[in-house]
């Protein structure tokens, strides 16, 4: 539900607080509720300076591989091939990082991701390969090369068939006194200040390098792909190839660079994940994260903006369910009391149909929250999966894929 | 009248299939109970394999240990793929039953439906497999273990190290498998300390299997708990605890091992300093009684369970860091096996 409420407020709340300051109170709102919530259940985590930096470890490689598919998706192609994208990517990221230390790690992950994409460019692009049924064979094909390399390389190395050897991971970036003056303001237990404060400390206590350059790809994805010609040719083939071509477009050479730019985002995340959150290759360990980025491209609407919000709603939820699973119970109780919020605003601006479509939902998160003192993991676990939904179902009419998404196209051949 | 009659054609049907059934049950007892010369053991591995300590390595100790001392026997291995569906997993069992070993062990309880159409198929041949006991054929044995009672003795250690009253529990995946383990640990933890505050956390939910090789999700999750108070994380979580082992080393903090003794893993050097200690599932030592029960012909249809009392459980003592608490355990130990101290396999609601 908070889903529904996500994208209202995105769409709606967004565009009529178009000033910095509006933007400012709404998330101090957002923040005193969650501060007062923290207080009343003891779900001390919510606001903690572990959760957020939590978040971030869990919203990266969701984020990249989101971005992934938003690349791909944008030049027209589907890319079901994220999950083995960045199985590429955990496996030589370990490998290399194994070898020449993390740095080197992640550009072999990023090389030999674009190679993957590349090749998913050709099986699709070229030869016409149902674009769906490459996706699935790039995924069977990652996990078996996978598991053959490990048995040549790993074994002989102190890994095995299934794991790599330890690796090193990259450096930390603790912001001096910034970064201990939140923590103490933290500790100090002021209602909102050091909510505020905790949340904040996540940000700039021991965040990884790596971190900090993945994250920087969103605003450059949104730069590309709406400020540079590039991005507008490759938007035009998702959108009308043969109108690109007709204006001199070269759609396949297009298609293949979007395809290996998706590759390299995935096989990016799949590095993150080795080096940074586990600093071991684990056989399965990217455990469907690339689909859950597939889906937090429908979710952001096709936008990088987007992808993250979504990427960072679904890493805040897996991070508040295995830190303290008990504070996923006061999260209701948070979207609860801003859903009231929200029903309150809209009746006053007269919008009595989205109230009551949100007081009614509200409600029934409420119920919820009275009814079931713990919530079963196995609905948590399922959220991403809901929220993707959702969103499909309820703000359908606003989701604007790229016309020819998924549509296979033949170039036209020379002299005709 | 017809009705009466093919009423008592069915009764006499049923008493015919149930004589039948009897004289089989009486033809196959004594056959089940003679030595059998072992020529070859097979062993179809779960995920992870042969060379990751743990599970399946210690699995294939206990074939390991029978050949040791009986020259010329061999072992047949298949290795098990993250692609593996049921019917790959039968098909695997049927290689190893069809190429001629006998007899097979099948390790991890995923093998629990294949092995019940393969074991069929093939009444002659002995079928152990570890972790199960719901497949009930004469000719199939459960290796099962009472992994309660290893976690209740990791769990005291653990409320005796703790010094802020508070430890964490991190399970791989909800499964009441794995919730054995919880409830084990929680009942130890408050053997020890009757206030104690017990965290507990799935990494993900039956019937996805990521939460056992998701590292990532296992340091968070001890991260977690130890921001939130705990100073000991004791994770049954397969690969998903070497996570748990980093956060305990970031934070200095405790961290317990599960299944084998985790402080001597080559790939847990850097994370020796605060392995408190490990708690025990000697599975060779089941694997290899099994094999002996065939070889000496006291072979059991059913399940067998590995337990304190039998030495097929225990806790870990490398690194020396739980032998001050050496008197209490003892204790516990012999409580156990006494049946003085009962030991939940439920988690209390």
């Amino acid at each position: 539900m908070s889903a529904l409420l996500n994208n209202v407020m995105k769409n709606k709340v967004v565009r009529k607080f178009a000033s910095p300051w509006r933007l400012a109170l709404l998330v101090a709102l957002v923040l005193i509720v969650i501060s007062v919530v923290r207080r009343i259940t003891g779900a001390n985590d919510l606001t903690s300076a572990g959760l957020s930096s939590a978040t971030l470890r869990f919203t990266i490689p969701l984020l990249m591989a989101g971005l992934g598919g938003l690349w791909a998706e944008r030049a027209g192609v589907i890319n079901i091939g994220l999950e083995g994208m960045m199985i590429a990517g955990t496996w030589i990221g370990a490998w290399f990082a194994f070898l020449h230390g993390p740095w080197i790690g992640f550009l072999a992950a990023a090389i030999g991701g674009a190679l993957v994409g590349l090749f998913h460019g050709i099986l699709v692009v070229k030869i016409g390969i149902d674009q769906a049924v490459s996706g699935l064979a790039i995924n069977l094909l990652a996990l078996g090369a996978a598991r053959y390399l490990s048995g040549v390389l790993f074994i002989p190395n102190g890994g095995d068939i299934s794991v790599s050897p330890m690796v090193q991971q990259p450096g930390y970036l603790t912001v001096p006194g910034i970064s201990s003056w939140l923590l103490s303001i933290n500790g100090k237990n002021i209602i909102i200040l050091s909510d505020a404060a905790g949340v904040l400390a996540g940000f700039v206590t021991e965040i990884s390098w790596a971190t900090i350059f993945l994250l920087i790809t969103v605003p450059l994805s949104t730069w590309i792909l709406w400020r540079t010609r590039f991005g507008l040719r490759l938007r035009f083939c998702g959108e009308n190839p043969i109108a690109a071509e007709s204006l001199g477009v070269k759609v396949y050479r297009t298609r293949y660079m979007a395809l290996a730019i998706s590759g390299m985002f995935a096989s990016l995340g799949g590095a993150y994940l080795s080096l940074v959150a586990s600093q071991v290759y684990r056989e399965g360990q990217t455990a469907g994260r690339g689909f859950i980025g597939l889906a937090t491209v429908i979710f952001g609407n096709w936008r990088p903006s987007g992808v993250l919000a979504g990427s960072v709603l679904f890493g805040l939820t897996d991070a508040l369910r295995v830190r303290q699973p008990t504070s996923i119970h006061a999260a209701l109780l948070v979207i609860v009391i801003l859903g009231a919020l929200f029903v309150i605003w809209s009746i006053t601006r007269g919008r009595m149909k989205t109230a009551s479509i949100t007081a009614a939902a509200a409600l029934f998160i409420g119920f919820i929250y009275i009814k079931v003192p713990i919530i079963p993991n196995e609905f948590v676990t399922f959220f991403p999966n809901l929220a993707t939904i959702l969103v499909l179902v309820l703000l359908a009419q606003k989701l604007k894929p790229p016309a020819m998404l998924a549509v296979p196209y033949r170039e036209r051949e020379e002299g005709h | 009248m017809q009705n009466r009659n093919t009423k008592k054609k069915g009764l006499l049907a049923v008493v015919l299939a149930a004589g039948l059934a009897f004289s089989v049950v009486t033809a196959t007892a004594p056959s089940a109970s003679a030595a059998t010369k072992i020529t070859k053991i097979g062993v179809a591995f779960d995920l992870g394999g042969r060379d990751i300590p743990g599970f399946n390595q210690l699995a294939y100790f206990g074939a390991r240990d029978y050949v040791k001392t009986h020259k010329g026997v061999k072992i047949q291995e298949l290795q098990a793929a993250l692609s593996d569906t049921d019917a790959t997993r039968e098909e695997r069992l049927r290689l190893l039953a069809t190429s001629g070993s006998n007899p097979i062990i099948a390790v991890g309880f995923t093998y629990a439906s294949s092995l019940k159409i393969v074991a069929a198929e093939f009444p002659d041949v002995k079928f152990g497999i570890v972790d199960d006991s719901t497949v009930v054929l004469p000719n199939v044995q459960g290796i099962v273990f009472a992994e309660q009672e290893g976690s209740f003795l990791v769990g005291a250690a653990a409320a005796l190290k703790s010094k802020t009253g508070n430890v964490g529990f991190i399970g791989g995946v909800q499964t009441p498998l794995i919730q054995k383990f919880e409830a084990g640990y929680a009942a130890g933890a408050k053997s020890v300390n009757k206030k104690i505050k017990v965290q507990v956390s799935y990494l993900s939910v039956f019937p996805d299997f990521s939460g056992f090789n998701d590292p990532a999700k296992g340091e968070e999750a001890a991260r977690g708990m130890f921001d939130n108070g705990a100073d000991v994380v004791y994770s049954a979580a397969g690969g998903s605890g070497a996570g748990a082992h980093k956060a305990a080393l970031a934070m200095k903090k405790w961290s317990i091992g599960v299944d084998a003794d985790e402080w001597a893993f080559p790939s847990n050097k850097a994370y020796k300093s605060v392995i408190l200690t490990s708690m025990l599932k000697k599975v060779d030592v089941g694997v290899l009684a099994f094999i002996n029960s065939i070889d000496k012909g006291t072979f059991k249809s059913g399940s067998v369970t590995f337990n304190l009392k039998n030495g097929g459980i225990g806790y870990s003592t490398s690194g020396g860091r739980v032998s001050s608490y050496k008197k209490k355990m003892d204790t516990l130990i012999a409580g156990i096996v006494k049946g003085k101290i009962k030991v939940p396999s439920k988690p209390a609601m």
